[in-house]
């Protein structure tokens, strides 16, 4: 099973959050999935993003995917260095390949989203 | 992200090859594909890729259509069905060609392989396969015609500089089949038909395997290092050697001209054949295809080319190039267009580069 210190989007993001600031990536079966990544475009900071909108675009060997937000608010920082090196991304999405982080609004930013075992249905059904 | 690969499709409904199981093996990322469960990949499409121009790699190509026309009348009868010359073919030899509509349209995109006087082998896409063999039944009139394809045996596509290292050895013989030769090899599985076919542009041959050859010529491959190959390295390998795809380059909607097919309707000049007369009639066409080149992002299939701001173009297939190691793509263009050309991706231009096609230059006749 995924971590269950986060929350998931059914089209394979992730969500997890520290007081007021949300970290946001997609899955390692979003990444396996795609296959080899050869672009990704991330939005700069001060955008404002909402639930279920793109912020960005990843796009491997095989296809071009949005990147949906799970949360409302302010993109605050993103990951840089990942859009010149996407091997954090390719290698531990979970972890080094995070996207970018949200300014939310309140503790309950995540309400709504799927738990680890709800996620993993998900995947279950698409594998 | 979407859920794009969702390849769900009931697995129960899907054809499978001799070597399913092989491929499993294998670790193949099997898809559903024109109604077959095919290699997607086996982990890497663009190592996969590399394989093939660097050594040698193996497709199972299995699920494309297998027609077999025996009779008197066949090479006749399909010289008039099929949009290149077949009367002329020589025994022993394989040629491209199509079936073209009455309005010239291409149908689809075909390999007739003479194995005889009176009898005429022949390969057609495997999405097109119903259609194809109820145009060909309906054009032909005393030709026997028979459909192989679920014999159980199959297509081997074996492709790369070292393919005709490995298939000498596999037959144990010194002389290969040339390119676009045929040719009934002994080897230890029983006798092989090869011919100097591919969709690589790479030197190498497919093996039409029976249904008892499939398994152990497979492995007698994979112990002879030769790397398996899917669909999605097959496709980066063909579009690098600007190899046309039925359904993206060719359609019903575009002539063999604009295509820049013109060897695949040998004899359009003088022959009767069915769409010839539309052929003969067609104005100079006011688009080609083209060979395009971006940086960093892959123009993809439907996506329009720009220049100027104008829609002058739409791109017919893209890959990220394993070879060249950046995107590359296939457009339709307007004629006479001079000025730096771009592409709309997703609301973003995306300035693209012009280039000679192929992106990849051929070896397979070296």
């Amino acid at each position: 099973m995924r971590p269950d210190d986060r929350s998931y989007l059914p089209s394979h993001e992730w969500a997890s959050i520290d007081g007021d600031i949300v970290t946001v990536g997609i899955t390692d079966f979003a990444v396996s999935q795609l296959g080899e990544l050869v672009y990704l475009d991330l939005p700069d900071t001060g955008r404002a993003v909402s639930r279920g909108q793109a912020f960005g675009e990843v796009e491997s060997v095989k296809a071009v995917s949005d990147l949906n937000c799970p949360v409302d608010g302010e993109v605050v920082e993103v990951n840089a260095g990942l859009p010149d090196d996407l091997s954090a991304l390719q290698d531990d999405p979970l972890n080094g390949g995070w996207l970018i982080k949200v300014k939310v609004a309140g503790a309950d930013a995540l309400e709504g989203l799927l738990d680890a075992a709800a996620y993993e249905e998900v995947v279950a059904a698409e594998s | 992200m979407a859920s794009l690969f969702r390849f769900m499709a009931s697995p129960d409904t899907l054809l499978r090859t001799s070597l399913h199981a092989a491929h499993a093996a294998a670790g193949a990322k099997l898809v559903p594909f024109a109604g077959w469960e095919m290699p997607l990949d086996y982990g890497s499409i663009l190592g996969e890729s590399r394989a093939v121009r660097e050594g040698s790699g193996v497709f199972d190509v299995s699920h494309m259509a297998r027609f077999r026309f025996r009779g008197p009348q066949a090479a006749a009868e399909l010289d008039h069905a099929l949009g290149g010359a077949i009367l002329d073919q020589p025994v022993g030899k394989a040629r491209y060609t199509m079936i073209l509509a009455e309005d010239g349209g291409i149908l689809d995109d075909l390999i007739t392989y003479r194995t005889g006087d009176e009898e005429i082998f022949m390969v057609v896409n495997a999405a097109n396969r119903e259609r194809d063999w109820g145009l060909l039944t309906a054009r032909l009139r005393e030709t026997e015609a028979e459909d192989l394809t679920l014999d159980g045996g199959g297509i081997l596509a074996l492709q790369g500089p070292d393919a005709p290292r490995v298939l000498a050895a596999l037959a144990g013989v010194e002389q290969v089949p040339g390119f676009l030769d045929l040719a009934w090899l002994p080897s230890s599985h029983g006798e092989l038909f090869v011919a100097g076919t591919g969709y690589t542009g790479e030197k190498g041959y497919e093996i039409f395997a029976t249904a008892a050859q499939m398994v152990p010529v497979w492995e007698a491959l994979m112990a002879a290092g030769v790397a398996p190959v899917g669909l999605g390295a097959r496709d980066v390998l063909r579009l690098e050697a600007a190899l046309p795809l039925y359904g993206h380059e060719i359609h019903e909607g575009v002539t063999p001209f604009e295509a820049g097919l013109r060897f695949a309707v040998k004899g359009w000049k003088t022959r009767e054949f069915i769409g010839g007369e539309a052929l003969r009639a067609l104005p100079e066409p006011g688009r080609e295809l083209v060979g395009l080149t971006a940086d960093k992002r892959v123009p993809r299939e439907g996506y329009p080319v720009l220049c100027g701001g104008e829609q002058v173009g739409v791109v017919c297939s893209g890959v990220w190039s394993a070879t060249l190691e950046k995107p590359i793509a296939t457009a339709y263009l307007k004629k006479g267009i001079d000025g730096p050309l771009a592409v709309d991706v997703r609301g973003k231009e995306l300035p693209v580069e012009r280039v000679p096609l192929p992106f990849v230059p051929h070896r397979s006749r070296d």
